[in-house]
């Protein structure tokens, strides 16, 4: 990104539109870096105002203490060697040598832990993006340049020991991936460094905030991939060389499809449905799966596409399957005209193709698959995502069926309603994740979700499902406010997993009763997405809404079906339902 | 207006987004008041992007209105 687009972007910002505000620490004069961090910050939130605060120069830690009651969206802290010791740095008089060393790195160590205590006090809600030092150390080490002096190990280790300690709280830049994108050669500016006070060239400062922004503000992950299976999955046609020739290994020249495959049983233990769509013959793939040497195991794989037909059609129904929609998934095929007849038919999806013979391609896509799957932490919930979709297939097929009352009557199903005092991190996932069942498509970061707690009357509930099928786990969260006997709710999702089970109807059962309110009032607002949740809402109150509106009792009362679930509360649940009463 | 101070006008308008462009040519230090020190940095960097050349930041004192500016690039960018 140039100066210029950055400083446009920062113009056209949406003056009404909700703020962000970021807490940008640097010992440095921030000039162009908080430039680079707002404008990143604002394309990647188009519904946000962005704004920045910085702090004092030449005292990071002195800064981040004064936020310990900041009410921010988001901190960042690109550190500097400077930020340690001045010594470190350019501007300063301080003496280099040897003799200077021992107290440049006690020094250092003294500043570091002032930091990390100073971040441990910042509230748990607001997150801290770090990026350690970036630029290179001065000439202040007695070996030449291309030898690594002991104190410069010393140096880094305690860097490393930092990272380590604030590791558990913050989220850190990726040293590695940052050198790709800044080159160390050239990042630093000493003109700029002596005479304005940023030591960073304009490319670097772009970086740094580039990667900032992206730990404050990161993309949604991916929920899924269809993987094609000859030529991708592994080497080899299998219907014309034979299921035992297909290869995927070092010794047959095949390991980018062995590297495909292991990057794929990754992603599936860490939530990531997998689906397969081929144009094949069932009983050849069914006997190359099994072999034992298949890296990413059967198991893994659901739903599994292999006929002749067209693959948008198998993508259709992996998505149905699923329930998820396009754009929350990858294809990957080794034909560009496959991909291009998926494309068509599923817009925003993600089409990439398998390089079978190209490794820098390969590489590439391995590392782009890592990109749109990766996510700060995995839940419980992301570990039994593929066995609850599974479990789902008896209740799609189910539904709309007349022996569908039965079905669900036997199904032994326990509904829990759990209304937390604290922060559990699952429910704000749920919210900013979901699509289809969702009342109004908004989004919140962890400060505002966590305010929301704090209005009168508030109230929060997180229900996790489970039948003889197995958990779901925690599948939906509703929010919202008491006023009287009237109930606002303002946040409902469910996720997809939990459909044609009738756990919406009961919510809306559980809240009429908790609050005894005679009327529950929406605030629905139609998105492109949630159809699901318009079906359900014309159900029940007899009209399709569209914009909020408010639901009878007696009405939800004539029009829900029969509910056959056990309902329990979770023994973590308060004692009071409502988080906040008015004084 | 010449090339030069057309592509300087824009990148006025990119760091002062508030002043009109009619009283773009006659801007200076004194009588835009977003002009500060931060601003001046970051004139210089827009329009060492927009002209591909390296300014002399010791200059940056003399760098105080757009005609002196304009007067700088003119005596500086290479003929083409």
């Amino acid at each position: 990104m140039k100066l210029t687009e950055a400083l446009k972007i920062l113009q056209q910002a949406p003056e009404n539109a909700p703020p962000f505000h970021v807490a940008l620490a640097c010992g440095y004069t921030p000039l162009h870096v908080e430039t680079f961090l707002g404008a990143h910050l604002q394309q990647r939130l188009a519904d946000r105002r962005v704004t920045i605060s910085t702090g004092v120069y030449g005292d990071v830690p002195g800064t981040l203490a004064g936020l310990k009651d900041a009410a921010a969206h988001g901190v960042a802290v690109p550190l500097e060697w400077a930020d340690l010791d001045p010594r470190l740095g350019y501007r300063e008089a301080g003496n280099w040598g040897i003799k200077a060393l021992p107290g440049i790195i006690s020094g250092a160590m003294a500043v570091l832990d002032r930091i990390a205590a100073a971040v441990e006090e910042i509230r748990l809600d607001i997150p801290v993006a770090v990026c350690l030092p970036s630029l290179p150390l001065p000439p202040i080490f007695h070996t030449a340049g291309w030898q690594a002096a002991e104190a410069q190990l010393a140096l880094d280790r305690k860097v490393a020991e930092f990272a380590s300690r604030i590791g558990r709280r913050c989220s850190l830049v990726n040293s590695a991936r940052l050198a790709e994108d800044s080159p160390p050669g050239e990042r630093y500016d000493l003109k700029s460094d002596l005479l304005t006070g940023l030591p960073y060239t304009l490319p670097h400062a772009a970086a740094v905030a580039s990667a900032l922004s992206r730990l404050l503000a990161p993309p949604l992950p991916k929920k899924g991939l269809i993987t094609d299976l000859d030529n991708t999955l592994w080497r080899g046609i299998a219907g014309e060389i034979g299921p035992e020739n297909v290869s995927w290994d070092l010794a047959s020249h095949s390991q980018l499809h062995g590297l495909y495959q292991k990057l794929l049983a990754a992603l599936a233990e860490e939530g990531v449905l997998i689906g397969a769509a081929s144009k094949n013959d069932p009983a050849v793939v069914q006997r190359v799966f099994e072999r034992e040497d298949l890296l990413l195991r059967p198991d893994r794989i659901f739903p599994l596409e292999v006929h002749w037909s067209a693959k948008s059609g198998s993508i259709e129904r992996i998505l149905r399957t699923w329930n998820i929609s396009a754009d929350d998934v990858v294809f990957v095929d080794d034909s560009a005209m496959e991909l291009a007849e998926a494309a068509y038919a599923h817009p925003g999806m993600e089409c990439l193709l398998f390089p079978t013979n190209d490794y820098a391609a390969a590489y590439a896509l391995l590392r782009r698959l890592r990109d749109l799957f990766g996510k700060p932490r995995v839940s419980e919930e992301d570990a039994i995502r593929l066995e609850s979709i599974r479990q789902s297939a008896p209740f799609q097929a189910a539904s709309g069926e007349s022996t569908s009352e039965t079905f669900l009557q036997e199904a032994e199903a326990v509904v829990t309603f759990d209304f937390p005092a604290g922060n559990d991190p699952r429910a704000l996932d749920l919210v900013n994740k979901t699509n289809q069942f969702n009342l109004n498509g908004i989004r919140y970061q962890e400060a505002d979700w966590k305010n929301r707690r704090t209005r009168p009357g508030a109230f929060l509930v997180i229900v996790s499902y489970r039948d003889k099928f197995g958990p779901l786990g925690k599948i939906a969260v509703l929010d919202g406010r008491q006023e009287n006997d009237n109930l606002f709710i303002d946040t409902w999702v469910m996720s997809c997993r939990a459909f044609s089970r009738r756990i919406e109807h009961q919510c809306l059962e559980a809240m009429f009763d908790r609050c005894a309110a005679r009327e529950i009032f929406f605030d629905f607002r139609p998105t492109p997405k949630n159809g699901p949740l318009q079906d359900f809402l014309a159900s029940v109150s007899g009209r399709r809404p569209d914009a909020p509106f408010r639901l009878n009792r007696a009405l939800f009362e004539e029009k829900r079906p029969r509910l056959y679930h056990r309902v329990t509360e979770s023994p973590t649940s308060s004692n009071s339902w409502i988080t906040s009463r008015s004084a | 207006m010449d090339h030069i101070a057309l592509r300087l006008t824009n990148c006025f308008q990119t760091v002062f987004p508030h002043l009109p462009e009619g009283e773009i040519a006659a801007a200076s230090q004194t009588n835009v008041a977003a002009w500060d020190s931060v601003a001046a940095i970051t004139l210089v960097n827009v329009i060492e992007e927009e002209f591909g050349i390296e300014m002399d930041l010791d200059q940056l004192a003399d760098l105080d209105s757009f005609s002196r500016i304009e007067e700088y690039l003119n005596r500086e960018m290479p003929l083409s």
